[in-house]
């Protein structure tokens, strides 16, 4: 936990006293912006100045937009965003490439990213191509700066739509109990599920977790290391984005305020193209819209197509950061569609079908060790561990031993195998959408709520002052 | 009627709410560290009482602070080793610090490495909040049962700022403090988090109110008189007389705090929150009182032929090395290790032979006093006094 919790903490809290105090609408969109700027300025206050800036110039090239319907109005809008974008996320990691360490490219490489940047530059990017699509937006001023700062969603996501908020920022405000109950549950679980990401991270005892067996880059792993590795590093990020995903939407909730999914049981997929409509849902679908969609179209051929969808994958990669490794992400992922396509395109030819029971647990080993083995190029440290670890993975001698701590095989099996049982008995309970502890007595709740806050906020906080306390 | 009842009902809830928290508390005790499910778990578990005051429990183990069967932190003592103590407080014990990062660890790991071989063995003699006037009294006691060559004197002298508190002679000890069924773990955690979370300013004001209700009982002092750093000085003395005459080497180190030597600007957050220890003394009076404690030692240094290490003119007075007022964070503590394995090997000519001998274990009696030659035979530790000092 850090400073920025506790004005995270007070600051929504006191808009959401005023929210429920004040009726007009307008005066309630304010409130809200006006807490978004003040919670993103705690992160710095350029970055502020950037996101204004961005917001204000965004807004005017939509209201030309709309006037002047062409794809030259776009395209300005397409690159005034990726010239942001690229100056402060590509440009620092070119010029290091570039330039190595001489005093231009250190120069460079101190640009700092401001938080957030490629979520709300890609949300400024949605507003175009939708009011380009001639979708019915006509949003003010300060809704349009609403939705870019909007303090649950400008940090990590999920990448709204302005055609999904703004009719919620319009309506009138109740607070009801049930928002409230959904709301409170999503953040508990959230941050149950982000303290579970930084238990495999750091291990159960300090230096055995997956950060540090990723640090050491001079061990050489054996095969069944890489693939503990490889899957507890998938659940990692998948607990840590997904609890940041349900503090968000459950704390946009407590305003009455619905936000997509972003996470959908990606890890029961049975194929590759299951798993992307399931995982980092907002951002794929925003691939999927915006980028594969138009480029696909361009020709009928299946070759171009795949080519689409490879270099849309590999766009998808290089979203999360300007490197090699992340560009080879995108291409695995971009490949294992293709294949997919290709398999599927077989099966229908030949007519060859699996019995049910055959096909889905075969499909869903397949996807779910594929998947797995893209997490080595997302998470390696560099091309070298990468490729090292890729080699690990085909010395099938190497399986027989392992240099991992036993407790991390252990933590790792039980979260993954805990996360599966827990999937597997939710379609038991009838109002699962509502959060996980709908339903529950308020007793059984309360002791939830406390085991929840106390792995997801106490469990890191070891007192330490205390031995000068008494003296 | 309805309304008292569900009053009622949310207050149990909260109650379930704080117990399903200390039994996550204690169980996460048990499996990280192995702490009893049932009964307390806090610091007192480190120390017992004897007839000079606290010490430690041999064996004692909570959290990362693990004592030896001796009562000292670190490991137990190794035979065939050149063994140097660290006197000192809490700075010297180790807090914020990883665990075997504390500076007498990191400077055994680093004479030893610079040696080439496993010959040194640094043992922490210090406990939190101990004084000088309290080291002279276990002098007889860690010499006879650690046989050390050489001592690093590293004193607190916060500790001099009200003379009451320096216990001044052998004084019986208090009654041992009774464990504490319902000590709230949880308790801890909520303060650390708050703290983690809380910010400084915030801190600051609530430490400020805390000093401003206690200071009320005491007559303030802008600075400390001179009285006390006299009677540093003067215990500091009688420590180095102690160690002398019984063979073992003083070195002393000055006192580093994050206010630098001379602070263009102190830092009014971390003077605050050291304050909260001390309210008889204004904020500005600390950062004299290191000045002229450490003033004391140099001259004592100097006038008495005693081997010093300027710690606080050579530890960069940065957040990075301090973790509050005076601790080191583990960064600082390698610093420390560093600068005093500098002046440790700058001094003493240590030549290690291809073969190390000596006792199996320094505490069995008859053969320890017969150690001490043999291993100075052995090892040809020179000491080299400086003329400078």
């Amino acid at each position: 936990m850090s400073t920025e919790s506790f004005y995270y903490a007070f600051v929504v809290s006191l808009t959401l006293l005023l929210a429920c105090v004040v009726r007009s609408v307008r005066a309630r969109q304010i409130i809200y912006l006006f807490a978004s700027y003040i919670l993103y300025a705690t992160w710095g206050m350029p970055f502020l100045g950037l996101l204004i800036l961005s917001s204000l110039v965004n807004y005017t090239l939509g209201m030309w937009l709309r006037r002047h319907l062409s794809v030259a109005c776009l395209w300005v809008g397409v690159v005034f965003n990726l010239a942001i974008l690229a100056t402060f996320k590509y440009l620092p990691c070119v010029a290091i490439l570039a330039f190595g360490r001489s005093s231009f490219g250190t120069w460079m490489a101190r640009i700092a990213l401001p938080v957030g940047l490629s979520f709300w530059t890609f949300q400024a990017l949605s507003y175009l191509f939708d009011i380009y699509r001639e979708e019915e937006l006509d949003p003010s001023l300060v809704e349009f700066c609403l939705y870019m700062a909007f303090w649950p969603t400008v940090l990590s996501g999920p990448i709204c739509r302005l055609g999904n908020l703004l009719p919620q920022f319009r309506q009138q405000f109740t607070p009801r109990r049930e928002d409230f109950s959904v709301g409170f549950d999503r953040m508990f679980l959230g941050l149950l599920l982000m303290a579970l990401a930084e238990m495999m991270g750091a291990g159960i005892r300090s230096g055995q977790g997956i950060d540090a067996a990723f640090a050491s880059t001079a061990t050489k792993w054996s095969g069944a290391d890489v693939w503990c590795l490889a899957i507890g590093y998938g659940f990692q990020l998948f607990f840590n984005f997904a609890g940041y995903c349900h503090i968000v939407i459950g704390a946009a909730r407590l305003f009455g305020i619905r936000l997509d999914e972003n996470f959908s049981r990606p890890y029961l997929s049975t194929t590759p193209s299951i798993f992307w409509t399931r995982w980092h849902m907002s951002l794929s679908f925003w691939i999927r819209d915006y980028l594969f969609f138009p480029l696909a179209t361009v020709r009928r051929e299946k070759w171009w197509r795949n080519l689409a969808l490879v270099f849309s994958m590999v766009t998808f990669g290089l979203w999360h950061r300007g490197a090699v490794l992340f560009a080879i992400w995108g291409l695995y992922h971009g490949i294992l569609l293709v294949l997919h396509r290709k398999w599927q395109q077989l099966q229908r030819w030949s007519g060859f079908s699996w019995p049910q029971y055959v096909a889905i647990p075969v499909s869903w080993a397949v996807t779910f060790a594929a998947i797995s083995f893209g997490w080595i190029f997302f998470r390696a440290n560099d091309l070298r561990q990468s490729f090292a670890m890729v080699a690990a993975v085909f010395s099938f001698p190497s399986y027989g031993q392992h240099l991992l701590p036993p407790r991390l095989y252990a933590l790792i099996a039980l979260l993954a195998v805990g996360y599966f049982i827990l999937i597997a008995l939710s379609p038991l309970r009838r109002d699962r959408s509502e959060g996980i502890c709908a339903g529950l007595p308020l007793e059984f709740k309360c002791a939830l709520y406390g085991v929840m806050f106390y792995l997801a906020v106490l469990h890191n906080a070891e007192p330490q002052q205390f031995i000068y306390f008494q003296f | 009627m309805k309304r008292s009842a569900s009053i009622l009902r949310i207050l149990f809830g909260l109650l379930i709410f704080a117990a399903a928290g200390e039994l996550c508390a204690r169980i996460d005790d048990f499996i990280a560290y192995g702490a009893p499910l049932w009964g307390s778990y806090n610091t007192d578990r480190l120390y017992e009482r004897d007839q000079i005051g606290q010490r430690g429990r041999p064996g004692a183990r909570y959290k990362k602070w693990q004592l030896n069967s001796m009562g000292y932190r670190g490991p137990e003592l190794r035979s065939g080793t050149i063994r140097i103590v660290c006197f000192g407080s809490s700075e010297t014990f180790g807090l914020y610090e990883a665990n075997d990062e504390e500076f007498p660890r990191q400077l055994e790991r680093d004479l030893n490495a610079r040696s080439g071989k496993e010959v040194f063995q640094v043992v922490n003699v210090a406990y939190p909040g101990e004084t000088v006037a309290t080291s002279i009294l276990r002098v007889p006691e860690i010499v006879e049962s650690i046989h050390p060559r050489f001592a690093f004197i590293y004193a607190s002298p916060a500790n001099y700022i009200w003379l009451p508190w320096i216990r001044p002679s052998m004084s019986g000890g208090s009654p041992e403090k009774r464990y504490d069924m319902f000590d709230l773990r949880v308790a801890d955690r909520t303060r650390t988090a708050l703290k983690s979370i809380l910010p400084e300013h915030v801190q600051t004001w609530l430490r400020q109110r805390d000093v401003d209700s206690v200071a009320a009982d005491y007559n303030v002092m802008d600075r400390v008189p001179d009285e006390n750093v006299s009677r540093y000085r003067s215990d500091l003395a009688t420590l180095v007389n102690s160690l002398r005459s019984r063979g073992v080497e003083p070195i002393l180190v000055t006192h580093a705090s994050p206010f630098g030597e001379h602070p263009a600007k102190p830092d009014y957050q971390l003077l605050t929150s050291w304050r909260k220890f001390y309210p008889m003394l204004a904020n500005e009076g600390f950062i004299d009182m290191e000045q002229r404690m450490n003033d004391a030692m140099r001259s004592l240094a100097a006038s008495e032929h005693i081997q010093l290490v300027d710690a606080a003119r050579e530890i960069p007075p940065s957040r990075d090395n301090f973790a509050d007022f005076c601790h080191f964070t583990t960064l600082g503590a390698g610093l420390m290790a560093s600068r005093l394995a500098d002046e440790f090997t700058a001094r003493n000519d240590v030549r290690v032979p291809a073969k190390v001998g000596g006792p199996a274990n320094s505490r069995e009696a008859g053969i320890t006093a017969a150690w001490h030659p043999m291993c100075q035979a052995v090892f040809r530790v020179t000491r080299r006094r400086s003329s400078s000092l």
